[in-house]
Parts: C-alpha cells; structure tokens; sequence
C-alpha cells in the first residue's frame, strides 16, 4: 500500500492521534533553486542544462563560481557534464554550478598509492577510487592513517573509469571506524540536537525513497529530482520499519524514526531549512564523530547525510562538504 | 608503620569487593544500545582485532555479573575473616586480571563502560579507570606482606589504621567514575525509593531511543481497551502500515464501521513501563494530494458524529499536508 507509506499520510495519522497542527512554514528561511541536468551548452552568459523536465537556459554572472576538481572558469563548462546548479537568493541567475562532482564516504578496505576500496555501508556498496600524486597529497593532508578500518571522506569526480579523488571531503576522524564515543544508553535526547550534515551519493542519481519497494521519490513541481532524501543513522530496525541493525550507536543520542519519517533540518550557517523524509539508514554517517567548523564548531556527530541537491538548496557548498545543523524534534511542535 | 600500610591494603581490599559484589548484585546495568550487528569483529567487512574486548563484554552480562558479584563477594569476606596467604594470592591474581580487563575495554569498547560496579561503572572508560585499577592491584601486591584477617586490623592500632584508610579511600573516591553516578541516581527520590526496597534502580532507556520489540508493542496494543473496543470491527487483523516515531510506534489498520470503512490509528508507546494507546478514526483518503508549491492553510477539521463512534475520536482530523521544498522549481526558458 503505496498510500499508507507516503510521508504525509503519516504526518496526517500521527496528527489525528497526538494532536497538533501543520506547521505553517518550514523550518527556517526557504531553500534556495536548485537543478541538475547535463550540460548542453555554455557561453560566458547562458548555461544550458539538459534537466528531466527538458531544455534550461541559466543566466550566468560575472561572481558565479563554476567547480571541477577546484575552482574553475567557464571553460569548464562542457557538454556532456552533469551538472547541479544553485541559483542564487532571486532565483534568477546561477549562483554556483559543480561539474561531475561526487562524493565517497565510507571505511576504508584497502589503500595502494594509486587506488582507495572504500565500503559504502551495507546499503551502498563498495567503491574503487583513483588517485593520482597530487590528490593523494591533498587526501592525505587530512587522512593521515589510510590503513585499512579507518573512515574516508573524499570528493572525486566522474571518470570514464569511475570515481577520480580530487581532495578531502571533512577531515579524518583519529578514531578507527568501530571505536565510537558512544553516549551512554540512557542519555536523553534534547528537543533539538545540533551537529552536522553532510551530503552523499552523485548529483542526477536517483533517489530511493528506502520504502523496500524500490521506489523512488515523486518528482519536484518541474520535474525534476526532489532530493528529498535523507540518511539517517538512527533509524528503527524493527518489522519493516527500514532496518538499521548493522548500523552502531552513534555519537549523538538521536530519537529512533522509521523509513518514511520527516526529519526538520535548518542548516545553522544559512539559517535555510527544510522537512525532509527518511529514505536510508545513515550507518556510515554513525560512524563519524566529527564536527563542522563552516561557521562556528558545530558539536560532534553526523546527524544527517543529504542529498547532493538538498544539501546545495540548503545553502550548503558541495565542495565545503558539511554545515553545521540544527534538527528539531517532536510532531511538529509537540513533545514526543 | 610498614606492617599497617600492608595489613591496611587487606582491609581496603575487602571492603572494595565486597562493594563491587553489592553494586552488581543490586544495581542493573542499563540495557545495551543498538547492538553491533557484526558482533564488533568486523566493521562493514573490515576484519577488526577484537577478540579479548567480545570476551570481555560476554561477561557483562547479568546472569555473568551475578557470577562475578558472588565471586568477589566470597573473596572479600575471605579477606576480612582468613588470614591465610593463599586467599591474597587470589585477590592479587584478581586485581590484575581486572586490570588487564579494563586495560583491554579502554583499547577497544570504551563506551560500554568497565562495569566493576555494576550498573554505577556505565561511564565511558577512561585513563582514571586504568590508573585506578592499576592501583589496586598495587595494593594486593602489597598486602602479601600483610599477616592478619580484614577483621584483626583494627588491632594494630585504631587511629593510624584509619588515617591510612581515609587517606587511600579518598585517593580511590577521586579515581571511581561511580559517585558522580551513584550521586545522580540519589537525587531521583523514586529512584532513591526503588534503591531503598532492593527493586531495581537503573534508569531506564529514554523511549525516543529505547528498542521496543515489535511483539512487546502488539503484546501492549491488544491488552489495551481501545483494541478490545475496535477488534471486531478490523477489516484484516494485518496492519496496513506500522512505523516508529521517537516515543510511539504507530498501526494503521482498515475498520469498517456503520458500513463505512475508516482508517484506525493507534500509537503506542515505546516506554519501558506504563506504556499507553492512543487512537483515533479516520475517513479513508482516496489518493495523496500531489505536492503543493506552497503550504495550504489548514483546512476545517472532519469529525466523526458521536453517535457512530462514541468516544473514539476526540481530536480534529486535517487531511494531509505536504512539506514545500522548492528544490526544483521549473526554470524559465
């Protein structure tokens, strides 16, 4: 029953028997316009995107910043490429565009100087990654134990051989994958929790909604990918709920949802927020005990892995790779 | 002087024991968090040297720490009543044993805390753990020197006896981890309560985070008066859909009342005690509204008539709402 699974059936049931009200806004100030599509052409001012929806021809600035593998100009703006662009506070035109940019986050299997096996978690797979000279550099500067069992963080780029490393993600956390501070099982969880987000996966691919069904979300009002999605690391592991029983505690007591649930993000450096649903269980984000220093240092403790469009709508910059985020609790404005 | 300090550690050493028996004998560890799936040896694949820290955690368990506690509690009052030089071999061979033990626990479970006392050693494992316990295996080492039972110590010589007590005893306060916790526990006066009738004292697991079996939350739901009330009226006894949030698990199943068929919601909690049900009624929702571009005022609220369902539904039911999450707006050509 497609129906009684979809997220807001659920916030409508969950309302009809604890009571309360649907909120009037979402949290925070509104997400910025994001899209992904293949580049089919650029000049200094137009980008044109090949989007689900069709053909969009996107004003560009002399301040918008094009991203591939770094900071490039216009002329990394090639057909063929898939990009995601973020417009900027109007809507109007291209505020930042990244170009084949993806990310691998896992612990790592192996490392030769010219390859890292990264396992994705139990969900996502596996990953070969390919170094060369310089962006092993730049990986180890903030990975310096590339031994196997501990955690990794790397953007890359596509690459007809696959995912191509072009520099750190986050830095590396000292700690081995499996020896996480955890907090002790009664500590109680806050009506809010602060800590942070990063984002996952490859901007264009779609997004499972989890649900077991292998369906995936609903498109956005034009088409295109929502990017609802949202890995979270504690989620029910119980009947059909999404199974996270491989997943660890964590380092954030965090309240246990079910694939499905709505999770009220406001990314702390924007002030932009959004309700995005459950999709996934966040095991690889549990293991991270790290924090965000984009504004201020955030506490310890990935609380969700977005998608790469959620994360750029939410005023967060790909290639920083975390914000700090703040995420509230309770059915909608009441106590659990 | 030297001859009190070492029949002074076989005091202090049984009086520890004897505690550490009483902690786990009287106060519960708090249930286990997630478990780790891959039993902590492999870590999504990648094969982990952990061997000596699962051994350790299997004896964490309760019936492994009855054990232990009687143990420890025999060997205490061996020390206290026998001054017999094999029962301090023993309590020496012990104490390091120990320390290895919370040594090994440090290196690789630190968060599951070294459980020397029961329920009240759930901190996190730290350098004062190790130090504390490296200590008092100095100590059995020195008490082999010792010649007199727990009990003959007094004898030696009331006030410096108790000078050299107070002094290692407050050493070993500054040490243990477990007074901050047993002081947080006091302040609870149910807690304190339950402590004072031997019943069991650990807090319980918030229910946002507490795993609630599916079968204890349908053990919970059928018991209840609102299951009893609706149960011939269920269309299937299968629920349409179950899923978690924090505090409540929520079962939506089809009931077909007055030849109407309604959606009947329950939640139940996740608490370890005094769970509860909540309910209500539903009319059926044909299809799911696409997502608005805006969020839509809230509509008047649907009430069931009294009279077909008395006392059921007591709260207003808005039809759904969809969260507006403009991330893909259609793009001017």
């Amino acid at each position: 029953m497609p129906a009684q699974r979809d997220p807001s059936a659920r916030r409508r049931y969950r309302r009809a028997v604890l009571g309360g009200a649907p909120p009037p806004s979402g949290p925070g100030a509104s997400p910025l316009r994001v899209l992904t599509g293949t580049v089919l052409d650029a000049s200094p001012h137009v980008l044109v995107l090949a989007t689900a929806t069709g053909e969009a021809r996107l004003p560009m600035t002399a301040t918008t910043a094009v991203w591939h593998g770094g900071r490039g100009g216009a002329a990394a703006l090639r057909p063929g490429r898939q990009a995601l662009v973020r417009m900027d506070a109007d809507g109007l035109a291209a505020d930042r565009v990244w170009l084949d940019i993806g990310r691998v986050t896992g612990t790592l299997l192996s490392a030769r100087p010219d390859t890292l096996e990264v396992d994705l978690g139990p969900h996502r797979g596996r990953a070969r990654v390919a170094l060369d000279p310089r962006s092993s550099q730049l990986v180890q500067v903030r990975h310096p134990r590339l031994e196997p069992g501990y955690l990794v963080d790397v953007l890359c780029v596509r690459s007809p051989a696959g995912p191509r490393a072009v520099g750190p993600a986050t830095s590396q956390p000292g700690h081995r994958a499996d020896a996480l501070a955890s907090p002790a099982p009664d500590a109680p969880v806050p009506p809010e929790t602060r800590g942070t987000a990063t984002w996952w996966g490859w901007p264009g691919a779609p997004q499972s909604t989890g649900m077991g069904d292998g369906t995936t979300f609903a498109a956005g009002p034009g088409g295109d990918p929502p990017g609802h999605a949202v890995a979270y690391p504690a989620v029910e592991g119980e009947d059909a709920a999404g199974g996270c029983g491989e997943a660890p505690p964590g380092c954030v007591p965090l309240p246990l949802l079910s694939i499905g649930g709505g999770l009220d993000v406001v990314n702390d450096c924007s002030g932009r927020g959004a309700t995005l649903t459950v999709a996934e269980c966040g095991c690889v984000a549990a293991r991270f005990c790290d924090r965000c220093v984009e504004c201020g240092t955030s506490p310890r403790g990935r609380i969700a892995e977005l998608g790469p469009a959620a994360f750029a709508a939410l005023g967060g910059d790909l290639d920083a790779g975390c914000f700090n985020v703040t995420v509230r609790w309770g059915a909608e404005g009441r106590a659990w | 002087m030297v001859t009190v300090v070492e029949n002074v550690q076989v005091l202090l050493l049984a009086g520890v024991l004897l505690a550490a028996c009483l902690a786990k004998l009287a106060v519960r560890e708090p249930v286990a968090d997630v478990p780790h799936g891959h039993g902590g040896l492999r870590v999504h694949g990648v094969p982990v040297a952990q061997r000596p820290a699962r051994a350790l955690l299997l004896l964490r368990g309760r019936r492994a720490g009855l054990v232990l506690g009687l143990v420890e509690g025999v060997l205490g009052l061996a020390l206290l009543l026998s001054s017999q030089f094999l029962v301090r071999v023993v309590a020496t061979i012990g104490f390091a044993g120990a320390t290895w033990a919370v040594m090994e626990l440090r290196a690789h479970r630190p968060e599951a805390g070294c459980g020397c006392f029961g329920g009240l050693s759930v901190k996190r494992v730290g350098r004062r753990s190790v130090v504390r316990a490296m200590l008092f295996t100095a100590a059995a080492v020195v008490s082999l020197g010792a010649s007199r039972a727990g009990l003959e110590v007094p004898r030696l010589g009331t006030g410096r006896v108790a000078g050299v007590l107070a002094l290692e005893l407050a050493l070993f306060a500054s040490l243990s981890p477990e007074l901050a916790v047993l002081c947080g526990r006091g302040r609870g006066d149910a807690r304190a309560r339950a402590l004072a009738v031997g019943r069991r004292a650990r807090r319980d697991v918030p229910c946002e985070r507490r795993h609630s079996p599916i079968e204890e939350t349908l053990a919970t739901l059928h018991a209840s008066g609102a299951w009893l009330t609706f149960e011939n009226s269920l269309v299937s006894a299968a629920p349409l859909d179950v899923w978690r949030e924090g505090c409540h698990r929520f079962l939506v199943y089809r009931a077909r009342l007055r030849d109407t068929d309604m959606d009947l919601v329950f939640a139940v909690s996740t608490a370890a005690r005094a769970r509860t049900v909540d309910h209500a009624l539903l009319p059926l929702q044909a299809t799911p509204p696409p997502v608005p571009a805006s969020p839509a005022p809230p509509p008047p609220a649907v009430v069931v008539p009294a009279a077909v369902v008395p006392a059921v539904l007591t709260r207003a039911v808005p039809p759904s709402s969809s969260s507006a999450f403009p991330l893909a707006a259609p793009t001017p050509a």
